[in-house]
């Protein structure tokens, strides 16, 4: 056992130990704790909460590394999964705080009025979150298997048991206080190595400010390399392509029940806006690292490795070129490993980067512990999103209203438990690489979600037949575009990552149409469409405003 | 529960989605329209970055998180010129929550 593997070790099971203290100490005792963990979480803690739930292995383990490959087409990825967070703020969380219910499908039950709807939403949530939760796992395999020198399959089996156990005993309440841990682990694991990268290469401890120059630098070594330029836009697909999957990101995000759950989490309709913006900026801190990650890495890679003698490779590549993540086979057999000859996973750049700037053990342990908080928190809120789907809206609102909540909590925590081992058998053996499963995750709660949600909160005439068939026709349409487009047809150069972009416009007009060809919903859910809004204190009722006896309304 | 002037209820909610219609354009520019025109823009350069580049790795992030504080901000502030009172939004809120 080397020291590496010893320190690395230690900061992952000192984390992990903090986790599961925490899950024990809020361990749910009611089904609200279960669900909305009580619903009194401070906005800004949420906004650290929605950070980890939201950044997934993809994003700390997979984002810089795809910039670093793709250069400016990576950029759709930064723009996207940013972006949405406008339209979830300010188009639909408060409001369906408002509202008040547990899940996304609750809303979309109790909204059209309809079970049907209740359980199509409950489906789709199910397949969005499951497919999305296969990523994360297989994502902590990989972290978990080179960290133990195991076979990355164990290590994903070590992950499902991790994950069924604190997510089935802590439920929400749980979840969002080791979120919030979970959030500051990863952050200082992705923030450490990039600073001390900026400090080495430019002399600048803020990454953010330094690395301008240097983009420009390595659109010049490329140049006489005679390869595209980093920075020259839409060299790995067409314009359409960047457009198509920076759309799909950001109404997937919108739409990502996991996520819109945790604005049910705070108080208010105000709280669920500051919410929203102490989110970004959370998530911000990492996705505008991500792209200097990106730059160094590549400028180090550039300089510093490629041009070496063959035999005198720094002692890091042989590690990763046994993972077979890493090449340098010396093609036209000149003793010099040149630039071209270098051909780089993205899913390895992170994790490699620490060795890559010779950062020292205890960077690279803490750097395995972030992408192990960032896998585990989300594969988490994942979890609560399938349980909840599954004990909540269709065991109790359809088939068993009489349930005691004492039963009710028993089948949450089973259905996280079977959810988890499920994903884990499919993430062995995962369908695709790990961003492309959780593109398709967004395209899909794009095509279904998006459209539903926004209709339901900002059109009153939408209907129960309106939203079957919209949910219908987009999840068939987004399928069938990622399937066709797998298999070489698409439109515009649009390949499957930007599917939603179809299934998304297929479902307004299907539940534009279907609406306004069937009956009006009845008068009580209009007026409650209405009544969201106006602010708590105010009500609509009867096709009038009433507001609190205690407010001096002006205006 | 006291009955109030719809017009003036209205008012409210069309102060609110005015400034947010505003804030919405102004992602759309700062993203979808930046790439449109990623080309003509990659001529100008800011910081050392290209602009197309600069925009996308770094400008569309902080003018999204600006406007998200300048939502939060101006709302509240038009809460408060109605004459709404957050502390009893909460109360409101947490009774008024179909619980099961």
């Amino acid at each position: 056992m080397d020291t590496q593997f010893l320190v690395s070790t230690s900061i992952i099971l000192l984390t992990f130990a903090l986790y599961i203290g925490i899950a024990v100490y809020n361990k749910a005792k009611a089904t609200s704790d279960f669900y909305v963990a009580g619903r009194g979480v401070p906005p800004i803690f949420n906004g650290m909460a929605i950070g980890a739930d939201w950044m997934s292995a993809a994003s700390f383990i997979g984002l810089a590394g795809t910039v670093m490959i793709l250069g400016y087409d990576g950029l759709a990825y930064i723009m996207g999964w940013t972006g949405g967070y406008l339209l979830l703020t300010f188009l639909l969380a408060p409001q369906l705080r408002k509202y008040g219910r547990y899940t996304v499908p609750e809303f979309i039950g109790d909204r059209y009025n309809s079970h049907t709807a209740r359980v199509i939403a409950a489906i789709c949530t199910i397949i969005i979150s499951f497919t999305y939760s296969i990523g994360q796992l297989s994502g902590s395999g990989v972290v978990i298997g080179r960290l133990f020198e195991i076979d990355a399959k164990v290590g994903t089996m070590i992950g499902v048991v991790l994950i069924a156990f604190y997510a089935a005993f802590g439920g929400m309440k749980g979840i969002t206080w080791t979120q919030v841990a979970q959030y500051v682990v990863l952050i200082i694991a992705y923030l450490i190595p990039v600073i001390f990268m900026s400090l080495q290469i430019t002399g600048n401890p803020a990454p953010w400010l330094s690395y301008g120059e240097l983009v420009g630098k390595i659109g010049e070594l490329d140049r006489e390399l005679g390869v595209s330029e980093y920075f020259a836009p839409f060299t790995n697909g067409t314009k359409w392509q960047f457009m198509a999957l920076m759309f799909t990101l950001m109404a997937g995000t919108a739409g990502l029940p996991h996520v819109i759950v945790r604005f049910y989490t705070v108080s208010t309709m105000k709280a669920a806006r500051w919410s929203g913006a102490w989110a970004l900026l959370f998530i911000g801190l990492l996705y505008l690292s991500a792209p200097a990650y990106a730059a160094f890495s590549r400028f180090i890679l550039m300089t510093k490795v490629a041009g070496s003698q063959i035999s005198d490779l720094p002692s890091w590549t042989k590690s990763w070129v046994d993972t077979g993540k890493l090449q340098v086979a010396d093609a036209n057999g000149d003793g010099i490993l040149q630039w071209k000859e270098i051909i780089i996973s993205n899913d390895i750049v992170v994790m490699a980067t620490p060795e890559i700037a010779n950062l020292g053990v205890f960077v690279i342990g803490l750097v395995a512990a972030g992408a192990m908080a960032a896998a585990l928190s989300t594969a988490g809120g994942l979890m609560i999103a399938i349980s909840s789907s599954f004990a909540h809206d269709i065991y109790y609102r359809v088939f068993k209203p009489n349930a005691t909540e004492k039963n009710r909590l028993a089948v949450a925590r089973w259905s996280i438990v079977i959810a988890t081992v499920l994903a884990g058998i499919v993430a062995l053996n995962p369908p695709g690489v790990i961003t492309q499963i959780v593109a398709w995750a967004f395209a899909l709660a794009s095509g279904t979600f998006f459209p539903a949600l926004l209709l339901g909160v900002w059109w009153k005439r939408s209907n129960a037949q309106g939203v079957i068939a919209g949910m219908l026709v987009g999840l068939g349409v987004t399928l069938t575009y990622i399937f066709l487009a797998r298999s070489g047809v698409t439109l515009f150069g649009i390949i499957d990552t930007g599917a939603g972009v179809f299934g998304a416009t297929a479902a307004t007009i299907a539940n534009i149409v279907v609406s306004l060809m069937t009956k009006a919903p009845s008068q009580k859910i209009q007026e409650e469409v209405m009544d969201l809004r106006y602010p708590e204190q105010m009500t609509f009722k009867d096709g009038e405003v009433w507001v609190n006896d205690d407010v001096d309304f002006k205006a | 529960m006291k009955k109030i002037d719809r017009a003036k209820a209205d008012q409210y909610f069309k102060e609110k989605n005015r400034y947010m219609a505003l804030y919405l354009v102004i992602w759309l520019v700062s993203s979808f329209g930046v790439v449109l025109f990623a080309e003509s823009l990659s001529t100008i350069t800011l910081n050392g970055f290209p602009f197309h580049y600069f925009m996308g790795a770094q400008g569309s992030i902080v003018i999204f998180i600006i406007l998200l504080y300048v939502n939060a901000k101006v709302s509240d502030g038009i809460d408060k010129k109605y004459g709404i009172d957050e502390s009893k939004n909460e109360q409101i809120s947490y009774g008024k929550t179909l619980d099961h």
